[in-house]
């Protein structure tokens, strides 16, 4: 960022003695400025209208849907109270089934990849490459294009198993972590491969097996880079739809995206509040895991676009 | 036993083994029930499955690989066989009426029973067992008076009171009990009488079964399928039915349901590429599609690098860069539900606002021009701020020299950006820009929460939308309608998936993901 600042002089003294230009150097910049932040507020004001919105509708008891309003007349937590109390449609049990599916999702997926990545990194066998070729062409294949070939699978097996079968959080959970050779096992491998050679070597001297360094160097210094891909992919999964969409199939199953997109398409008006409550609750989790790992999310994408 | 000099076996050698057979037993025993099915494809892919996690874990040779075997199986099970299995979908009719394996089909109808005129009718009283609440007999009353008791399984007897453990008879005639099972009262009898209706008494082929609260009755298998001559003849009516493209059907014509999956070939890509009822909602939905997916990835692109730009030198960018990234971190269904409520012609607040502004306002959901629009500008508020974070970690990574010396040169601020940041930035995030494509491409998500691809086209033979994309109409097929196409919609998979791996395919070769780091 300094380096730039310092740049922007020369070319400022340049152009200041061109004579047409009845402005000062000073007063081009204030100018420059205030064209800029008021760009910057129209955009602000861009991105926050859909939540400043749905935040005043949730507080809004009036439950009026044509309201542009921003500050509620009587504002409550009417909203919140029938998202709870609501009989028909158990959004705490969706809540659950969300962080449930994620978090163990998550964790194997992350495990994983971490034991491949270092896997990878280290070794060197034979039909590496070819393998490594192989996970880039399969991660590539959405997950939406095998639902049909997914679905019917558990179809077949939950007839003689049924915790793998359609509408149990087991099936979605193994095809969640089985996502685990994507991109991904890229940036750990990436990351690992910078880890200097040196201390597991003089660890090997000591005797220590393979299984022993991943575990005890490897893993702590590897950390930021896992934080990073247990985040993405825990918001990969929470706000995922079509697969629990397809694949659960009793409102006890669902997770909260599929419960939040039923809410708004069953009955539309009467819901309505409670609507905007449920998204402005969906929405929190995750609005927190980013403010409190913002650094490793936002070290994480700049590292895909400078590394891959 | 002979390597234990170069192999000492420990504790955790003998685990790892007796985790693998446990695993290995387990899946095998699937595997044969799976092959009792005559589910072929699952059971070959289990197969490799136990095959890679065998070798890994038992083979020194291998151990390497044990590093990647729990992940490899894994993802052979989970997204390997998908793209295998929707190929084999794509060259069958599976669908509506065709959804079991011929297998499964035949086993469906052996199990149908049918009542011949030559059966007993019976009056039954059940009785429950004291020790499994799965096991019952009938003590049977034939029209002649003559009384019978049968078991599950066991074949059915003559029995009379007083004889063989059966107790003594209530007014009716019936015993109040029998050794080792207990009457089941009326009440009981008319709550189970669903569950009693499923048990199969006697031994075949004369099985007796509950066919009313009252009655029972002897029944025959109905169907019976010869492999030898792959006929299904009915016992009941005499009629012989062949299979005939997924369906068992007489010479005249009867078709006897369920149908199950039958090979079609390339029938399922010809129908996508050439078929004429199809041709027009396709040519829309596919022209649509990449028109889509291009706007999207351009326009959040010029968005983020624009502000990434714009503000990188502003004092307080901190601050504008917090509130400007808020989108991000909201899951995408959430965001997309909101703008579809604040898009709503009925009540949206974005309508209304605009009616009493414009006193007029586009409609967002039912037009099929403003759909896209609005699907396009939505799309760019969930992704600008993703571009945003990159580029501006793109322009740190630019090497500041060059500016300088283009500076210094007389290069003006625009002539500077153009002609070096853009290309150099342009270089870094290329493989980016083809990644969003391809994801946009298939962003099933934001076209199907927003409005399920409609609005509809009129007059299309098979339901589709103006906003669908390949892969919501794929969705449509499969899920959607009456039609229930899972072959059309997997060759149409197929199609999708190796457009979407060509190009990126095309993309990693550029990159560097494929290189070691370091060695």
């Amino acid at each position: 960022m300094t380096d730039i600042q310092t740049h922007s002089k020369p070319i400022a003294t340049t152009s200041y003695n061109k004579p047409n230009f009845s402005l000062n150097y000073q007063q081009r910049r204030w100018l420059g400025y205030i064209i800029r932040y008021i760009i910057a507020a129209i955009l602000i004001v861009f991105a926050f209208v859909p939540v400043v919105w749905v935040l005043s509708a949730s507080f809004n008891p009036s439950g009026s849907l044509v309201s542009i309003e921003v500050i509620p007349q009587n504002p409550g937590f009417g909203n919140y109270r029938g998202l709870f109390e609501n009989q028909y449609y158990p959004y705490l049990t969706w809540l659950r089934n969300s962080f449930v599916v994620a978090s163990v999702s998550t964790f194997l997926s992350v495990s994983s990849t971490t034991v491949s990545a270092y896997g990878l990194s280290r070794f060197r066998f034979y039909g590496r490459k070819t393998l490594m070729r192989a996970i880039l062409i399969i991660s590539i294949f959405p997950a939406a294009l095998s639902i049909i070939a997914l679905y019917t699978t558990f179809q077949q097996v939950g007839n003689h198993i049924g915790i793998l079968g359609l509408d149990s959080h087991a099936s979605l959970i193994l095809i969640y972590a089985s996502g685990a050779l994507s991109i991904n096992v890229f940036l750990v491998k990436g990351y690992i491969d910078s880890i200097p050679l040196e201390i597991e070597e003089s660890a090997l001297v000591d005797g220590a097996t393979h299984a022993q360094i991943f575990r005890m160097i490897t893993l702590p210094l590897a950390k930021p880079i896992l934080i990073t891909i247990s985040v993405l992919t825990f918001m990969a999964i929470y706000g995922d739809f079509v697969l629990p969409r397809v694949l659960m199939q009793s409102s006890d199953k669902y997770t909260v995206m599929v419960g939040l997109y039923l809410f708004q398409s069953a009955d539309y008006a009467q819901n309505w509040g409670v609507f905007t409550a449920g998204a402005v609750i969906a929405a929190l989790p995750i609005l927190g895991l980013y403010m409190l790992l913002q650094r490793y999310i936002i070290g994480g994408l700049t590292a895909g676009a400078v590394k891959l | 036993m002979n390597k234990k000099n170069a192999f000492p076996v420990t504790p955790s050698t003998i685990i790892r083994l007796v985790l693998v057979g446990v695993f290995d037993v387990a899946v095998l025993s699937l595997i044969r029930q799976l092959l009792n099915d005559g589910n072929y494809p699952l059971s070959g892919i289990l197969g490799v499955v136990i095959v890679i996690i065998t070798l890994c874990f038992s083979l020194e040779k291998l151990r390497y690989y044990r590093w990647l075997g729990v992940s490899l199986a894994a993802t052979t099970l989970f997204v390997l066989y998908p793209i295998l299995y929707t190929i084999y979908l794509s060259t069958t009719n599976a669908g509506y009426g065709h959804i079991l394996t011929k297998q499964e089909a035949v086993d469906f109808l052996e199990s149908q029973q049918y009542v011949p005129e030559s059966g007993q009718q019976y009056k039954w009283t059940a009785y429950r067992s004291l020790e499994s609440i799965d096991d019952y007999v009938l003590w049977l009353q034939a029209e002649d008076d003559a009384t019978f008791l049968t078991g599950i399984g066991t074949a059915t007897q003559p029995a009379s009171i007083g004889e063989d453990g059966v107790g003594i008879a209530d007014d009716k005639g019936i015993p109040t009990s029998i050794q080792g099972y207990q009457r089941l009262e009326k009440r009981d009898t008319v709550a189970m009488i669903d569950q009693l209706g499923e048990l199969e008494f006697g031994v075949a082929p004369d099985i007796i079964r509950i066919t009313s609260l009252t009655a029972a009755a002897t029944t025959q298998q109905r169907y019976r399928y010869h492999s030898d001559s792959d006929t299904l003849t009915d016992a009941e009516t005499g009629l012989v039915y062949h299979p005939d493209e997924g369906v068992f059907t007489t010479d005249d014509g009867q078709e006897l349901p369920p149908g199950f999956r039958v090979g079609v070939g390339l029938d399922n890509f010809e129908r996508f590429f050439s078929s004429s009822a199809l041709r027009g909602p396709l040519v829309r939905i596919i022209s649509w599609n990449f028109a889509y997916a291009i706007l999207s990835v351009l326009c959040s692109f010029a968005l983020g690098l624009f502000i990434a730009v714009l503000f990188e030198t502003l004092p307080g960018r901190q601050i504008i860069r917090a509130l400007l990234i808020i989108p991000y971190p909201i899951p995408a269904l959430v965001s997309i539900l909101i703008w579809r409520n604040l898009l709503n012609p009925d009540f949206g607040a974005l309508v209304s606002l605009q009616n009493s502004i414009f006193g007029t306002a586009p409609n967002w959901l039912t037009d099929p021009k403003w759909t896209r629009i609005a699907i396009i500008i939505i799309n760019m508020w969930l992704s600008y701020p993703y571009f945003y974070i990159v580029s501006s970690g793109a322009l740190q990574a630019i090497p500041t020299d060059m500016m300088d010396a283009a500076a210094v040169d007389g290069a003006n601020a625009w002539q500077r950006f153009s002609k070096i940041t853009l290309p150099l930035l342009l270089k870094i995030v290329s493989p980016l820009l083809v990644a969003s494509f391809a994801f946009n491409f298939n962003n099933f998500n934001l076209i199907y929460i927003f409005n399920q691809g409609n609005p509809p086209i009129a007059g299309s033979p098979i339901p589709a939308g103006h906003t669908d994309i390949l892969i919501s109409f794929v969705y449509r097929l499969a899920f959607n309608s009456a039609i229930s196409d899972y072959g059309l919609g997997a060759s149409i998979s197929i199609v999708l998936f190796l457009f979407i791996a060509a190009i990126t395919w095309g993309q990693f070769r550029y990159t560097r993901v494929l290189e070691d780091q370091t060695v």
